[in-house]
């Protein structure tokens, strides 16, 4: 059981972990360290290597080498009983929603609570009542109490993502994991999603790591950057008091070619195609407002 | 909008290089002569078996003659009817749950994404083909051996071969679930067992259900044979009938259990439809009755789950099971004594089983009639496939010339489906005269009602794009047919017959116990004749050439994938 961890002490605590899946490598030497109720944004493109290190972080990959410390526990060690303990303290936000479709709602929220029973649960009687309160307070928290009682695969999207952060309450985490929870949203649902993730950590002192490949939301929802390429930390800064050049660097190093930043400029419509220009030499200017524009 | 920094790479310029030539593998050139080889050995047994033309037609005179006889049909009183029907229903369907029951553990040893370990799973998988093997009938003759006469026996056999197949197709489902749910209960510190139960088992639940309803049809139609090894029920009066030559009285139970297979087909049908509906639209009429007696579907407090007409429905659905469950053992009267006594009988009855030995055969005559065994399987398995190509196409919607005759093909399968090919064995055989032909007629007919479905439904799950394409040239129906739809079902088409010769093996074993020649008549003569030695040689004959066309099915399936 991982005990009560000093305020002073880091929450997370990965150090110079490398995790290869035969040829690739996912990880090369990442650490990282994450303070008690800090909000912090994983940014990188597909396959940079943030969703292996929040699958690290959760115990359910390891490791070739470095250590990962949660809550004061060494995770790399841990197995059976002790990991399901400290997953249970920890929850976790997928892409895909990751509900059981054919159940209702309840039975979906009340499965984030299986570490605190003993054996299977087969059905809504199988639960305490104390359990089915609390989990119709987590469904009331995040607005769909009255869909409690239907089948997860009748809700939208965005609101299967709501029942998903619902059932990771219903752990009473200590820290909340979100791997790109709204890359599968349309930008309405994202941004209540990001918004009620960012509502309940700050009223409920939750630490949370959230992983996203989109710059501006990034930006705007987190309190700290961790940008990742190619399974390497290249950069890690607040994002509070950053300047406009601060900004395109973020750009810059999370991104891994020209090719990529024409992209952007083309998006934004500042640059006609085909045109030649140099990279870093974006209107800056146009960009913030472009961006202003879209909230 | 939101910027996103992914974004495909713009392609590189195009390099043209010669197309490279295709090579046939060794290994699909082996399996393409092994295909011919097979065809070619179901023509020389369809010329061995001596289906012919004249033949079926002097067997029509004795038809005609037999019906003379016989005169009218007649049926057993109504009370014992009754009886009769609810007891063979009732072995039946215990017998599936007891397949279904011990079926889970082993799915999730042998489903790739659930096995402990590789080898349990190799353990696993072989042990559901060695069950799968033994003829449930084989098992019957040795359980009445072990247990008192009654019902034990037959649930025994029956649930313990369809271990067989029903853990294949649980595994088959346990393999095809998404991954997501289980992921996120094991994210959040469930046990494994806790991911089975939340995460995998609502998922594969209404597959599960449509599986034991459609082994419990089956089971249905092969309870039938364990009357012939004295196994209580509607098979066991049919039995005793032809033995004694009431032959109307015989037809008559025959008439009985082929209406028996017709109802359950469609209750199961209902029932499979009512698990895999759609979900709730809370506005059928169900839901409005509900509505209108006052009771309110989602309260505002939430409080407590609705009783909704889905709810409602379930729960019926629930207690009506249970109350068949507890009727089904009562009607049965398990004599559940023998469970402790059978341990003391156990290794007498294993001694009469070992070593296995040819009795007063010759080895020679024994594999002789493995062999002829095998040529019904196979003669049936061609006349099926060829009928099926006909039957099926024209039931499949992309091919049929119009919604009526598809409609009338599709028909014609399902009524095939519902006759129990061994009954339709057992009435050409005493009908006829005949022994071989009959039940390689039998065989092949019941086949058509199986494959004829699987190929039309194949056929209509084809790309629809090259149809398109070639009709959009101007092409035939027909040209449409030969051009796009049929290479594109000739996969599913050769997965398809390996099934059916698989099949075919096991059943064409059964047909000698009723007339139909092949080693089933040893099998039979041996079990009455008390040479248990015997039965065990006719057990592992029958076991290695089952397993082998597994073997053999399996490496087809995988190189024609």
């Amino acid at each position: 059981m991982a005990g009560s961890v000093p305020a002073a002490e880091p929450v997370i605590d990965v150090r110079g972990i490398t995790k290869n899946f035969g040829e690739t490598t996912a990880l090369k030497h990442v650490s990282l360290t994450v303070a008690r109720g800090e909000i912090v944004v994983l940014l990188g493109l597909s396959g940079s290597g943030k969703s292996t290190l929040l699958r690290h972080l959760d115990g359910l990959d390891r490791p070739d080498s470095g250590t990962v410390t949660v809550l004061g526990t060494a995770v790399s060690s841990l197995r059976g009983r002790p990991l399901r303990a400290l997953r249970g303290q920890v929850g976790f936000v997928f892409q895909q929603f990751e509900l059981v479709g054919s159940l209702t709602v309840l039975e979906n929220v009340l499965t984030g609570a299986l570490f605190r029973v003993r054996g299977p649960r087969l059905g809504l009687w199988g639960y305490r009542r104390d359990l089915k309160q609390a989990a119709r307070g987590h469904l009331d928290r995040v607005g769909l109490l009255a869909q409690a009682y239907q089948r997860a695969d009748t809700l939208s999207g965005g609101q299967q993502q709501r029942v998903g952060i619902a059932r990771a309450l219903m752990q009473n985490p200590r820290i909340l994991l979100a791997d790109e929870p709204v890359a599968s949203l349309d930008p309405e649902s994202s941004a209540q999603v990001m918004a009620l993730i960012r509502e309940i950590a700050i009223d409920s002192g939750l630490t949370v790591v959230c992983s996203l490949h989109q710059v501006d939301l990034a930006l705007s929802w987190g309190d700290r950057i961790v940008g990742l390429r190619h399974g390497e930390v290249v950069l890690d800064t607040a994002t509070q008091g950053l300047s406009k050049q601060n900004v395109m660097e973020i750009y810059g190093r999370v991104t891994t070619s020209t090719g990529e930043l024409d992209a952007i400029e083309t998006e934004l419509g500042t640059v006609e195609p085909g045109e030649p220009d140099e990279q870093g030499e974006l209107d800056l200017a146009t960009f913030s407002s472009a961006r202003d524009n879209r909230r | 909008m939101t910027l996103t920094l992914e974004r495909p790479r713009a392609d590189q310029a195009h390099a043209v290089t010669p197309a490279p030539q295709p090579r046939a593998r060794p290994e699909k050139i082996a399996a393409g002569l092994t295909l011919v080889a097979l065809v070619t050995a179901s023509v020389l047994s369809l010329i061995s078996v001596d289906i012919s033309l004249p033949q079926i037609a002097a067997s029509w005179s004795n038809a005609t003659r037999f019906f003379d006889r016989v005169g009218v049909i007649s049926f057993p009183a109504p009370g014992e009817l009754l009886y009769l029907t609810a007891l063979t229903v009732g072995l039946v369907l215990l017998g599936t749950l007891f397949a279904a029951f011990f079926s889970v553990p082993l799915a999730w040893l042998a489903a790739t994404n659930t096995a402990p370990s590789r080898g349990w799973m190799a353990f696993a998988r072989f042990l559901g083909v060695l069950i799968r093997a033994v003829p449930d009938v084989v098992l019957a003759m040795v359980f009445v051996l072990m247990f008192s006469l009654g019902t034990l026996p037959g649930i025994l056999a029956i649930g313990i071969h369809s271990i067989g197949m029903i853990s294949k197709m649980f595994a088959d489902a346990i393999e095809q679930i998404d991954e997501g749910p289980r992921l996120a209960i094991r994210a959040a510190g469930g046990t494994p067992v806790q991911e089975f139960f939340s995460g995998v088992l609502p998922q594969v639940l209404p597959s599960w259900v449509a599986t034991v309803l459609h082994r419990n049809d089956i089971n249905l139609r092969g309870s039938v044979i364990l009357g012939y090894v004295g196994v209580a029920g509607l098979g066991l009066e049919m039995s005793y009938a032809f033995k004694s030559l009431n032959y109307s009285l015989g037809l008559g139970i025959a008439l009985v259990i082929f209406a028996l297979c017709v109802v359950m087909e469609i209750v199961s049908s209902a029932v499979r439809t009512v698990m895999l509906g759609l979900a709730p639209t809370r506005q059928g009429i169900g839901d409005r009755l509900l509505r209108r007696l006052g009771v309110t579907g989602l309260k505002a407090d939430a409080s407590h789950r609705p009783w909704t007409y889905a709810r409602l429905r379930n729960a019926v659905w629930g207690l009506l099971f249970v109350l068949i469950v507890i009727g089904s053992v009562w009607i049965c009267e398990i004599k559940w004594g023998d469970f402790l006594t059978v341990w003391s009988y156990l290794p007498e009855t294993a001694a009469k089983f070992w070593p296995p030995s040819f009795g007063s055969y010759d080895a020679s005559v024994m594999l002789a009639a493995m062999g002829e065994t095998i040529a019904i399987a196979l003669a049936a398995t061609i006349l099926t496939i060829v009928a099926s190509i006909v039957i099926g196409s024209l039931a499949a919607r992309n091919v049929a010339p119009s919604k009526r005759v598809r409609a009338g093909f599709r028909l014609v399968l399902v009524t095939i489906r519902g006759i129990p090919e061994i009954i339709l064995a057992i009435v050409l055989i005493v009908v006829t005269g005949l022994g071989t032909q009959a039940g390689t007629i039998a065989l092949a007919i019941g086949g058509i009602g199986l494959l004829g479905k699987l190929l039309a439904d194949s056929l209509e799950e084809v790309r629809s794009g090259p149809e398109q394409a070639l009709a959009a040239v101007g092409a035939t129906r027909l040209q449409v047919y030969a051009g796009a739809t049929a290479p594109q079902g000739m996969k599913a088409l050769i997965g398809h017959s390996f099934y059916m010769l698989d099949t075919n093996i096991r059943a064409a074993t059964i047909l000698g116990l009723v007339g139909g020649g092949g080693v089933g008549y040893y099998l039979l003569n041996a079990g009455q004749g008390s040479r248990y030695d015997l039965v065990t040689t006719i057990v592992l004959m029958i076991l290695v050439t089952v397993v082998a066309v597994e073997g053999l099915a399996m490496w087809m399936r995988r190189v024609f994938r």
